[in-house]
């Protein structure tokens, strides 16, 4: 079709319209990538899951902030563990498994966690302690688990944390504390009681030196052992796993739940693409149909859509989004359903007046004196002469779409299993990012909204040139 | 002779809406009759407001009217709403302009074959008869200029698609709506003999609709000389032409300039006034504003169509 | 006699994305005073685009505008545009654009869109200026009272005549018309033919009068240029040109017109006319001429005096 071919070339011409598709196959590219990557329940598995995130630290910054500052910010490490060194120890069997992890910046972590995964038993349920030795050579016997003891149905071998591996927040532990302060008894002859010691922090016990009264990180190797002690010698741990909580995580950062952020607003691509583009398709298709066959048919059909089309406009949205997120729950499909019902008024009633002057162009009458029947003429001739418009404004209504779901979600209206870029960053004001400085939070998704609604601004108006002398004659 | 269509005591009036209460009536046709027959061809000659266009489309049933009969083939159609595909087969417009009148997103083959497609001939038919209606308004080779889109060809050439789209299913009746006055003067003549071609081919009848008295003179048979609605003079061409009767048509025929250089000397003879709006035609004789001749019956009485023998008919009170 | 306006090799070209249109392309006539020269063609032969050039309003596409306009003394084509737009457009020359009867300001009374030019270019007062505006509706045929009415309350061809004056209204010496009546009904475009008889001998003003009826150029003009694809093919007085046309293409647009007497059939010229982005080699009328020879396909014609009218034709070279 030569049109399509002058259509594109005037398309192309423009660097507006350049940019835009560069954009867009920038936002395509990236949502095929996270459709393939990522599973398609991902926000009701694993989004909306907190297990998932526990290992991981919270309100962490993205890890490049490291590159612009000369004060290094620690480094999130897990320091997983399937080697074993056996030993006998007379009556035990011991199992030793080692990390070692190197402190290089004055900061101490902020929590340490343990994980154990596939524990298996023959006979009484063994015992997990965890040493951790300092780079001055002190060690600390921090942390004594005693398995549970099997159920009376079960046979051996008994099998432990194999489906959820067990994972013990230290950091969190009262027990420690007993431990930490015999070592500050030991180290410092600090006498101290339990609760002073979970008020001092442990990481800055097992990781620091007392210097003038306060801690000091204390940089170097540390050496952590996990031993397994058993009197069955087949016992065995599959995994252990020690976590070092950091201050940068990842490329975007955590939330205050510790999700990875920017698995989070990855996920908004998608989304944000299928929100925008189906929203507006519906809308478009509904509001196209409508606008033509009120202007072409005219009398009562057009006055009766015409009137729906006022009263829809004039009818206040927001409460009745309110009312319907009360009723049905914050979700996906009732904030598509009331932008769609909303949406396409509008359309209607524009496309309407432009019908109305197409409908007198005389190659319409020609049809008419032919015979055609009114479909046809409708969409034979009719819809290519407005079709232009239809489509730029489909791709008009596209960042309004992906703009209102934002603004709904940080209504708190939205669907909180769903990671969208508005998500985020409701979650994120209704946690104080905004006065606590937790920029990494709400800055990004705010800029990637702006930024899909950019593409489809641009793209549209690339797409005027050509719209517009269609409009002005039927030429 | 069998006369293709007859239009009788036609009265089309359009209703505009002034304000909350008041409806004004355009009386666009305001009592016409007239016949064509088979072959024939009947030029309605006017200025703008006389009506020809509105009687144009009031004969293919594009417009109601709100009076009168329209007997097509011998059967009355005037009220006939539903039935009409056969009406509709036989009866066919060919429009003024030649940019507006063709879809521009449809190829020439697309122009051309809707007519058969709404009536359901089957693709080897609609094929055959593409073909030989490209051949018969001239455009050869046919097969070139099917794919093509209306921007692509010139004026002339749009307007002979849009001929052939409206003979392609053989019609009985034509309705040439200045089919010639936006196409360059060295090719109207080219177009206006490719129809009379098409006349004599398939024997139609074909209603000219111009402003034009001077391509009328040579295109059709019978003239028909409108005036704010009603026809006021009427008979075969070159009877009205050569002996005009009443003063408007004088008038028209006085103001086609004709190439004389001596034309610059001297000023034509021409009737005051611009022809007056539709919605309050005078009373008595519509003409009587501007005629040089009018005396006191004219603004009284309205004149009839009287014939005044060799089958020439006038409406004027100097003719009565 | 001193030509009031002196036209030597204008071009005018076009920039569009298929190319450059070569509307204007070589274009030479004198207008001498008191003259109406009219210029007849087909569409798209350059004949409104050569009356833009005159008054330099040219659109921004332009790609190539050059050649000599010479007017009392002094070459258009080199004055700047503030110069143009101070001394030259309006005062000296002025224009009837095609279609300007419906482009009149919708909002504005008649009688103050008449009076415009006076207050803008010569200063004068509003009264003053609706003052001249009523003694040129006289000279039009307007009744003066019409200058508080606004457009739609008038009809086509009083429309037209306001029109007229506002062109009239700096006393212009060279009143450009294009297609001052195509859209008018035939017997109100014969009384504004009658009307621009009178105002030519009254004012004694020199006209350039753009249509494509030669029929009509022969209600008022002295002398006429026809032309084709850009350039002007036949030059000379009406009668010659008329009467005796030598051109091919005169000839054939003469037996074009329709007659109300007689039984002479009109003819046409068949094919279009060309395309201005790739027009033909040689004579550019080659292609539609049924003298064509083999020079005229390979070299373009030069204007040559025959019997005392420039024609461009290889018949007579």
């Amino acid at each position: 079709m030569s049109y399509l071919k002058e259509s594109l070339s005037e398309f192309w011409a423009s660097k507006v319209s350049k940019l835009g598709i560069i954009f867009l196959l920038v936002v395509i590219a990236v949502s095929i990538f996270t459709v393939a990557t990522m599973p398609l329940d991902y926000g009701t598995r694993y989004w909306s899951n907190p297990r998932y995130w526990v290992e991981n630290p919270k309100l962490a910054k993205p890890s490049w902030v490291n590159y612009f500052s000369t004060e290094k910010l620690l480094e999130h490490a897990v320091l997983p563990s399937e080697f074993s060194i056996p030993q006998f120890s007379g009556q035990y069997y011991l199992k030793n498994y080692f990390m070692n992890y190197e402190l290089k910046v004055n900061q101490f972590p902020t929590f340490i966690m343990l994980r154990l995964e596939n524990l298996t038993y023959y006979k009484s349920p063994p015992t997990v302690k965890l040493f951790i030795e300092r780079p001055d050579n002190k060690t600390i016997n921090l942390y004594t688990l005693n398995v549970e003891k099997p159920l009376s149905e079960e046979e051996p071998p008994f099998v432990r944390y194999a489906d959820e591996p067990k994972r013990i927040l230290l950091s969190g532990e009262t027990t420690i504390a007993y431990a930490l302060s015999s070592f500050l008894l030991t180290e410092y002859n600090l006498s101290t009681n339990p609760s002073e010691v979970m008020k001092m922090g442990y990481e800055k016990i097992i990781f620091g030196t007392l210097v003038n009264g306060s801690f000091q990180p204390l940089k170097g190797m540390y050496h952590i052992k996990v031993v397994l002690s058993s009197v069955d010698g087949r016992d065995n741990l599959g995994k252990v796993a020690f976590v070092v909580g950091g201050m940068i995580f990842g490329l975007m950062g955590t939330d205050s739940l510790g999700r990875d952020l920017f698995q989070g607003l990855l996920f908004g691509f998608p989304v944000a693409l299928l929100i925008g583009f189906t929203t507006s398709v519906i809308t478009t298709v509904i509001g196209a149909a409508l606008g033509i066959v009120s202007g072409y048919v005219g009398g009562l059909v057009d006055d009766f859509i015409q009137r729906t089309a006022d009263i829809i406009n004039n009818f206040p949205q927001l409460p009745l989004l309110i009312l319907l997120t009360f009723i049905f729950g914050g979700k996906l499909w009732i904030i598509m359903l009331v932008l769609v019902a909303f949406g396409w008024p509008s359309l209607t009633i524009i496309l309407r007046s432009m019908v109305l002057s197409i409908k007198n162009a005389p190659f319409v009458e020609s049809a008419v004196s032919m015979g055609a029947s009114r479909l046809r003429i409708m969409l034979r001739h009719i819809f290519p002469q407005v079709a232009p418009y239809i489509l730029s404004q489909m791709i008009f209504y596209t960042p309004s779409a992906i703009l209102a779901e934002a603004g709904l979600s940080f209504l708190g209206l939205g669907d909180p299993s769903m990671p969208t870029w508005g998500q985020i960053l409701e979650y994120g004001f209704k946690n104080g990012a905004v006065y606590l400085g937790y920029w990494w939070w709400i800055l990004p998704p705010g800029i990637l909204i702006v930024f899909s609604a950019v593409t489809f601004v641009l793209l549209a108006l690339g797409l005027e040139p050509v719209v517009n002398p269609k409009l002005r004659r039927w030429r | 002779m069998s006369a293709i269509i007859e239009l009788i005591n036609i009265k089309t009036y359009f209703y505009i809406t002034k304000g909350f209460f008041k409806t004004l009536a355009v009386k666009a046709v305001d009592g016409v009759s007239l016949t064509i027959h088979k072959g024939e061809t009947l030029a309605l000659v006017g200025e703008s407001g006389s009506g020809k266009t509105t009687l144009g489309r009031t004969a293919l049933k594009l417009v109601e009217p709100i009076s009168g009969k329209i007997i097509f083939e011998g059967r009355d159609i005037t009220h006939v709403k539903k039935d009409l595909k056969e009406f509709r087969k036989k009866a066919q417009m060919v429009f003024q302009d030649p940019f507006t009148s063709l879809n521009p997103y449809m190829t020439v083959r697309q122009i051309i074959e809707e007519p058969m497609i709404i009536h359901g001939y089957p693709a080897d038919e609609r094929e055959r008869r593409v073909l030989k209606a490209l051949s018969d308004v001239r455009l050869l080779p046919a097969e070139e200029f099917l794919p093509k889109y209306p921007h692509m060809l010139s004026g002339g050439q749009r307007q002979r698609v849009g001929i052939a789209r409206a003979i392609v299913l053989e019609p009985t009746f034509l309705v040439a709506d200045e089919p010639v006055s936006m196409i360059d003067a060295s090719s109207r003549a080219e177009i206006l003999y490719v129809l009379k071609d098409l006349q004599k081919k398939y024997a139609m009848g074909i209603m000219y609709i111009t402003h034009d008295i001077a391509t009328a003179n040579y295109f059709s048979d019978t003239i028909g000389v409108m005036y704010l609605g009603k026809i006021v003079e009427y008979g075969p061409t070159k009877e009205v032409i050569g002996s005009p009767l009443h003063p408007y048509t004088k008038a028209l025929i006085e103001a086609v300039p004709d190439p004389d250089p001596e034309n610059r000397f001297r000023e034509r003879n021409v009737i005051p006034g611009e022809p007056p709006s539709p919605i309050n035609p005078p009373l008595g004789c519509r003409f009587n504003t501007r005629c040089p001749f009018v005396f006191e019956k004219c603004k009284e009485k309205e004149p009839q169509l009287v014939d005044v023998g060799r089958k020439h008919l006038v409406a004027c009170h100097l003719h009565q | 006699m001193m030509a009031v306006l002196s036209v030597k090799n204008l071009k005018l070209y076009y920039g569009t994305l298929r190319g450059s249109v070569k509307a204007v392309d070589d274009v030479v006539f004198d207008l001498e005073n008191g003259e109406a020269l009219g210029l007849v063609g087909e569409s798209g032969c350059g004949k409104s685009s050569t009356a833009i050039a005159l008054i330099k309003l040219l659109p921004s596409n332009v790609v190539k505008f050059e050649g000599e306009i010479l007017f009392e003394g002094k070459n258009l084509t080199t004055l700047s545009d503030e110069e143009i737009r101070s001394e030259i457009r309006w005062k000296k020359i002025s224009m009837v654009f095609q279609g300007a009867m419906n482009t009149l300001n919708p909002v504005l009374k008649v009688g103050f869109q008449v009076a415009e030019p006076l207050i803008v270019h010569k200063k004068v007062e509003k009264e003053e200026a609706l003052d001249k505006a009523r003694e040129l509706f006289k000279l039009v045929g307007l009744p003066p009272e019409y200058v508080e009415r606004y457009p739609h309350e008038l009809s086509g061809g009083m429309r037209q005549r306001v029109v007229i004056a506002t062109a009239l209204a700096l006393n212009p010496k060279v009143v450009i018309l294009d297609e001052p009546t195509s859209a008018l009904d035939v017997s109100v475009q014969a009384q504004i033919m009658n009307l621009l008889k009178r105002l030519k001998k009254q004012l004694h003003l020199s006209m350039i009068y753009i249509t494509h009826d030669i029929a009509l150029a022969s209600d008022l003009c002295d002398k006429i240029g026809v032309m084709y694809a850009g350039e002007i093919v036949e030059l000379g007085p009406i009668e010659k040109v008329l009467l005796t046309p030598k051109h091919p293409y005169t000839q054939k647009l003469i037996s074009c017109i329709p007659h109300l007497k007689g039984n002479k059939m009109p003819e046409f010229i068949p094919g279009a006319p060309p395309d201005l982005t790739n027009p033909p080699s040689g004579c550019k009328f080659h292609p539609r001429c049924q003298h064509v020879m083999e020079k005229c396909k390979v070299n373009r014609p030069h204007a040559i005096n025959v019997d005392g009218r420039l024609v461009k034709c290889w018949l007579y070279e």
